[in-house]
């Protein structure tokens, strides 16, 4: 479920966290939905499982996740995420691309065709 | 939690462990980084109780290790060349570090035997290198250690055997609360295992941390500006180094990413790029302020 790349600058840690926002963004983990256990994913993808709870403590600060003492970490509702340092970054990469689009010739409208079209698919979320 | 404070050490006549001062929390993987001749094996030879200090404390969960036979039963020090009892076999080898370590699980050993895949009737110093590295992993596994102390450990393994290796090691680190004391010349291999790094240079501790914390002080950054600005960005960013590619800038620049970011801002880059340094360029540039001979470090 998991695939990291140890060749990769990017610490291990941070790609983590980056692959668990992914499949709970993507709906791949739905809401409830119980996380692996640092143990097993330990085990599973021989690293460190000082970093593996790094990177849970981390998405429960930005709210993607919750956790009960003695049962583990489970998927949080959508709604609750407060992650302003990730909308930032999603901003920032937002307007390269559009500025690389429009540099190439695509039309605004055809970009906010794109916004409608995944604000219909995702269910306006 | 161990701890080793002001740790002095001769060997004839030679200072080597000079002053040195280091914490390893319980649980954690604890990377050990230096020169050759640094004092590492002399340091790790002292922790594990073969090695007494000349001065200063030497404590494992607040107890002094030397000669201290409750602490040590539950160490494990496997040297940089594992040494076995001549002529005997995996199983005789098995047999004596039973007699020595309370904890040892025969369950265990027979588990690992699969892992390990070596004929334990087999006399080990027939055995290669790498197949007798393999051995004293395997011994030392089942000795079940509260912390397990390794000294270049992955030299002579083939990539298959490190894995799984590793992959026991962090097991026993999720399950157990296992802490590992790893020293190695591979910075590749710290960097993806280990969660807090000690480089040791002349004996002495010169730097602690905690990995991603060395990681997010330091970043790489490219960059271009307008062609009308001028170079007064060095001033305000301070960058540890700078090189120019045409009109593109790779700054190497400490502190914190957030205001790094803010601060070329102002300047209004045309382009911007930051990348996370990997753990052989922090050693560069961190050490490099130092004026320490970083080098050693990294072609040994």
């Amino acid at each position: 479920m998991l695939e990291l790349d140890l060749r990769s600058r990017t610490p291990i840690y941070e790609q983590l966290v980056d692959k668990l926002v992914e499949l709970i963004v993507s709906g791949v983990m739905v809401p409830d939905e119980q996380l692996p256990s640092v143990r097993t994913l330990a085990a599973q993808l021989t690293i460190n499982p000082n970093t593996i709870q790094k990177a849970y403590r981390e998405l429960e600060t930005r709210g993607y996740i919750y956790s009960i003492k003695g049962k583990g970490s489970f998927v949080n509702a959508l709604n609750l995420v407060q992650d302003e340092g990730k909308v930032k970054e999603v901003l920032q990469k937002l307007e390269k691309i559009i500025a690389e689009a429009l540099f190439l010739g695509v039309k605004p409208e055809e970009i906010i065709q794109i916004v409608e079209n995944v604000k219909l698919q995702k269910g306006g979320q | 939690m161990i701890q080793l404070v002001h740790v002095h050490k001769k060997i004839d006549k030679e200072q080597i462990l000079n002053d040195l001062t280091l914490t390893v929390h319980k649980g954690s993987i604890y990377g050990l980084l230096g020169s050759n001749g640094a004092g590492k094996t002399t340091m790790l030879k002292t922790l594990a109780g073969i090695l007494k200090q000349d001065k200063g404390t030497v404590t494992i969960k607040g107890e002094n290790v030397y000669e201290n036979n409750d602490i040590k039963q539950s160490v494990f020090f496997m040297p940089d060349y594992p040494t076995f009892m001549p002529q005997y076999t995996t199983r005789q080898m098995a047999k004596f570090f039973q007699s020595i370590y309370p904890n040892w699980s025969e369950e265990r050993f027979m588990m690992l035997g699969n892992v390990f895949e070596l004929d334990m009737d087999k006399k080990i110093h027939t055995y290669s290198k790498g197949l007798q590295r393999q051995a004293a992993f395997w011994l030392a596994l089942s000795t079940n250690p509260s912390v397990f102390i390794l000294d270049e450990p992955f030299d002579g393994l083939d990539p298959v055997i490190r894995t799984k290796v590793k992959n026991l090691l962090v097991q026993e680190v999720a399950e157990r609360e296992m802490t590992v004391i790893i020293s190695s010349h591979n910075l590749r291999e710290v960097e993806d295992l280990c969660d807090h790094i000690g480089i040791i240079h002349k004996g002495t501790c010169i730097l602690e941390k905690d990995i991603d914390d060395l990681k997010s002080d330091i970043h790489k950054i490219q960059v271009a500006f307008p062609k009308d600005i001028q170079e007064d960005w060095k001033t305000q960013l301070k960058p540890v180094y700078v090189e120019q590619r045409g009109s593109v800038y790779m700054l190497i620049v400490k502190g914190e990413k957030q205001k790094i970011l803010a601060d070329i801002q102002t300047f209004q880059p045309i382009l911007l790029d930051i990348l996370p340094l990997t753990l052989e360029e922090i050693f560069i540039y961190e050490m490099g302020d130092l004026n320490y001979a970083i080098q050693n470090i990294l072609l040994s």
